[in-house]
């Protein structure tokens, strides 16, 4: 029974001609996405390695400095694309791509691309997780809306009922049958963007089990939409109805909740503006240590503490430049700061997930937006990885000057210049990105959720087998 | 017979519940959105009033520590944040360059989440480096924002689909049609009547809901007739494109669910995949020179610009003579060759800035010829008009900035080069920003949107009467 309805239920898709259309559609729609997005890879993993290698010449050959002169100098960390970006893009077009390292100060990443596109950009772009996400669903509930309710309209459901069949063997063969073509799409799609990036070896440490939990993940969320449709096509009387219910489930899923999601998240937990979290900062900033100024009060006490540390009257006779060792301190102090007020961003951003993850009761689409793009690297936490790892080397590096600084010249030798070869010996800026098991363990309640999603509809599903 | 068809409409509409819960609906999304708005133009407003408080308590500090140098008393200041100094005035006492809300900015956040809407320039800033954009989440930007915009573009086309798909195909399932076809009128002409009392009926309600809500939201209207009336304008001519539509595909008469598929299919591509394409055929025909190489090029010109600074100034200050005239100590620190450096870098990256403006620019105009294939395009981009929060209303405020932060630095340029202190007296000259918004609001892009309409509905009643002629409407 259980295949017999399977093959009728396909042959009766493939035969329908709006069907056939709708799949030629999508599959028309990835392989110019996926096309579009492997170039746009491409050239930015380009311009990454061109730009990357050019900003270390420029620090390499700064020539003879003050430490501290070239500390101020700075230079840039840029943040390369990751190969599953060709799937899921995430939030990487809202991020930015730069961040300036310099002294006294972290900066945030900038010139995302979103800001140097036109109006049109918020709608939205023709990518992989776009039609993974929106469109593969919309294409579920046009194929499976009208799966049980045309027995009905028919008038074939009174046959079938006659012919003693069993509930389940018979939602089992229709959820086959839906199955199959999304779950055909859907490995092709991944089996084609996995060849496409073991190809490109260039770029990037590809993995095939991170693609392989990808696939997961959007199969998990096809099979709740599969559930969902198939509860509805079979508790509805007409299929009108149970197209509309669909279509505003899938709207209140993938476009309404997610927005509204964003509304309330933003209102409870808001992001100060840039300009007051500037202002903050440089609030803190003035409470403590200055390492420019010799005369503040922290810098008296840090002076007369040292010397007592070291059991000698004046600065001259310490073994080490003071001037160095405050700017240390200095720096020390602002990192400080900046560490508290970006905790305090992470902190309004993980109040903003709770939001998110509240929502996910009526949205699917929200557990598996955001699995996808970690397991993309192209969430909003890899990107904090990445500054991050940027903020650590640039303590680093002015902790690296200012030792420089500190050991090589005497108290008050602002005129001391370092070697033209000192920049050299700077270890050069490395971000790896987190490992998939890390990645699943911090987003277990998107799994859990997920999970929750597929073992509630399967739930509904067998339970109107029982009442068909 | 329309009097008939009137009353027997209201009659089912309301008996249907329909009216009902389209009230509901439409006051529920539009209340949700509107609030959503408001709350976004309050913060707004409070951020900016907060940064001019702060200025002006900040300034007041600034002119009692001026009074106390004057007086010559000493100061408990970082020598180089006297404000004597003018460079420590333009660095460290920046004036507010905001862009004030649009009256109606509530309506559509457009990209005023992208955007920040202060910045402080200051002189020795790099007009480049200026960052443009709000500290937001990306992944807010990602999602968007549930405002009117979003209730109109992308909502209310589905509840015009799900209110008018099946006026025909129901009439046919539920065997109504035949007696239907004995009354004395053409099935295109009924049709479209009951079309066009459920577009009249469900404008009254979206018009009475946007009343109700804006006047509880404290709006008045009557202050805005432009922009209000310019927004029901466009919400007419979005929902006749709509229900023009609705009206063709009912004609065809498919089962009622073929119907639906067909509609949803079309708001599929009008709102979701037309705007994509577009956007991404714009970024691929147009696409932004690289940022990186940017930097790169910003880097090394520094670079090279630092290590001659001596040179650079010289040059400089043979090119404003005026400074070497009025200076008797003609002593030359730091900011001399700084200030005389940056604006010789400014000026050999003026062509790469330029070309980011250019290609939006272009990237813009394309977009412009190209959007009439999407009337979601138009809606959206009006309404991000008439809210003051487009694309272009960012680029008109960047370039004010700009030459805001140009007309700062050149104010204390003659200080700089002529060794002379800020005093007291000088402070009522500083320059303070004012932004004029765009004034036009082009209603151009309504009369378009109204004109594809009318259009779409024409087509739809001469194929029909063809069909008619042809029997394809006949009864089976």
């Amino acid at each position: 029974m259980i295949s017999k309805t399977f093959t009728k239920e396909i042959r009766e898709l493939f035969r329908d001609g709006r069907i056939r259309l709708a799949f030629f559609i999508v599959i028309i729609l990835l392989g110019v996405a996926v096309w579009i997005s492997a170039k746009q890879y491409k050239t930015v993993n380009e311009q990454y390695e061109i730009g990357k290698t050019a900003e270390r010449a420029i620090w390499d050959n700064q020539g003879e400095k003050n430490p501290h002169s070239a500390a101020h100098y700075g230079t840039y960390a840029f943040k390369p694309k990751y190969p599953l970006s060709l799937l899921d893009q995430g939030v990487d077009k809202y991020a930015g791509t730069s961040i300036f390292l310099e002294a006294h100060k972290r900066n945030e990443a900038q010139f995302s691309a979103a800001a140097d596109q036109t109006g049109l950009a918020r709608f939205g772009d023709l990518t992989p997780d776009f039609i993974l996400l929106f469109i593969i669903p919309l294409l579920i509930i046009l194929l499976g809306y009208n799966s049980f309710t045309k027995e009905r309209e028919m008038g074939t459901l009174t046959l079938l009922k006659s012919q003693g069949i069993s509930g389940w063997k018979w939602m089992l063969g229709k959820w086959s049958a839906l199955f199959l073509p999304i779950w055909i799409i859907t490995t092709a799609l991944f089996l084609i963007a996995g060849l496409v990036l073991n190809s490109l070896q260039d770029f990037g440490v590809f993995k095939w089990t991170s693609l392989l939990t990808m696939y997961l993940v959007y199969m998990g969320y096809y099979i709740v939409f599969i559930n969902i449709i198939l509860f509805i096509s079979s508790i509805t009387k007409k299929s009108g109805i149970s197209l509309v219910i669909g279509l505003s489930i899938w709207i209140v899923a993938c476009l309404a909740a997610p927005k509204a999601a964003n509304n309330i998240a933003e209102s409870r937990y808001p992001y100060p503006s840039r300009q007051v979290f500037a202002s903050n900062v440089l609030k803190d900033k003035k409470e403590g240590l200055d390492g420019h100024n010799p005369w503040s009060k922290e810098a008296k006490l840090l002076e007369e503490q040292v010397l007592r540390e070291y059991g000698v009257d004046s600065l001259h006779q310490l073994p080490f430049n003071f001037d160095g060792y405050r700017m240390q301190k200095g720096e020390e102090h602002e990192a400080e700061v900046y560490f508290k007020h970006y905790n305090y961003l992470k902190d309004q951003y993980s109040k903003q997930s709770e939001v998110y993850r509240g929502l996910a009761a009526i949205s699917p689409y929200l557990p598996t937006r955001f699995l996808s793009m970690s397991i993309a690297h192209t969430d909003y936490a890899t990107h904090w990885d990445f500054a991050d790892a940027a903020e650590a080397y640039r303590i680093a590096t002015q902790k690296f000057l200012n030792d420089n600084f500190a050991e090589n010249s005497e108290y008050g030798e602002w005129s001391y210049r370092a070697d033209s070869s000192t920049w050299k010996s700077l270890p050069a800026f490395d971000y790896s990105p987190p490992e998939l098991s890390s990645i699943l363990s911090r987003n277990t309640s998107n799994i859990a959720l997920l999970g929750l999603w597929l073992a509630v509809s399967f739930g509904l599903l067998l339970f109107t087998t029982k009442t068909i | 017979m329309l009097s008939y068809n009137f009353k027997y409409e209201l009659k089912l509409l309301v008996r249907s519940r329909w009216i009902q819960l389209l009230s509901v609906v439409l006051l529920l999304l539009f209340g949700f959105a509107i609030y959503n708005g408001v709350q976004k133009v309050d913060k707004r407003n409070r951020d900016i009033a907060a940064a001019h408080a702060e200025v002006k308590q900040d300034d007041e500090m600034m002119l009692k520590l001026l009074d106390s140098v004057e007086r010559g008393m000493e100061v408990s200041a970082l020598s180089w944040t006297i404000p004597n100094n003018p460079m420590a005035v333009g660095n460290y006492h920046p004036r507010v360059a905001a862009m004030e809300p649009a009256p109606m900015a509530f309506i559509a956040t457009g990209q005023a989440d992208l955007f920040t809407h202060y910045v402080k320039p200051t002189v020795s800033g790099d007009d480049f480096a200026l960052n443009f954009t709000e500290m937001t989440s990306p992944v807010q930007l990602l999602f968007g924002s549930f405002d009117m915009a979003f209730v109109i573009v992308y909502l209310l086309p589905l509840l015009i689909i799900a209110f008018s798909y099946n006026i025909l195909s129901a009439e046919k399932e539920s065997g109504s049609l035949r007696l239907l076809a004995a009354q004395p009128i053409r099935i295109h002409n009924w049709v479209l009547q009951k079309l066009g009392l459920r577009f009249f009926w469900l404008l009254l309600l979206v018009a009475g809901a946007l009343i109700i809500l804006f006047s509880s939201f404290g709006i008045n209207i009557f202050e805005q007739t432009t922009v209000f009336f310019g927004l029901l304008g466009l919400i007419v001519a979005y929902m006749l494109f709509w229900f023009s539509l609705s009206f063709l595909i009912n004609l065809w008469m498919g089962s009622s669910a073929k119907n639906a598929v067909a509609l949803i299919g079309l708001w599929v591509v009008f709102v979701l995949l037309v705007p994509s394409v577009l956007n991404q055929l714009s970024t691929t025909l147009y696409p932004m020179p690289s940022r990186t190489f940017m930097i790169n090029e910003m880097r090394s010109l520094k670079a090279e610009v630092t290590k001659k600074q001596d040179e650079v100034l010289d040059n400089y200050l043979r090119d404003h003579p005026e400074y070497a005239l009025n200076d008797t100590t003609l002593r030359r620190g730091f900011y001399h060759r700084y200030m005389a450096s940056k604006e010789l870098i400014k000026e050999e990256l003026s062509p790469v800035v330029i070309a980011y403006e250019e290609q939006l620019q272009k990237q813009q105009a394309w977009v412009g010829k190209l959007k009439w294939i999407s009337p979601a395009i138009i809606a959206q981009e009006s309404m991000n008009q008439l809210a003051g929060t487009s694309t272009r209303d960012y680029e008109n405020y960047r370039k004010q900035v700009v030459s805001f932060a140009g007309t700062w630095r050149d104010h204390f340029m003659p200080f700089l080069y002529n060794n002379r202190e800020f005093t007291q007296k000088d402070y009522p000259d500083l320059p303070a920003f004012q932004f004029e918004r765009n004034t036009f609001i082009s209603f151009g892009l309504v009369g378009l949107l109204l004109g594809l309409s009318l259009g779409l509905f024409c087509l739809g009643f001469l194929v029909s009467t063809r069909f008619l002629k042809d029997g394809v409407i006949g009864i089976t």
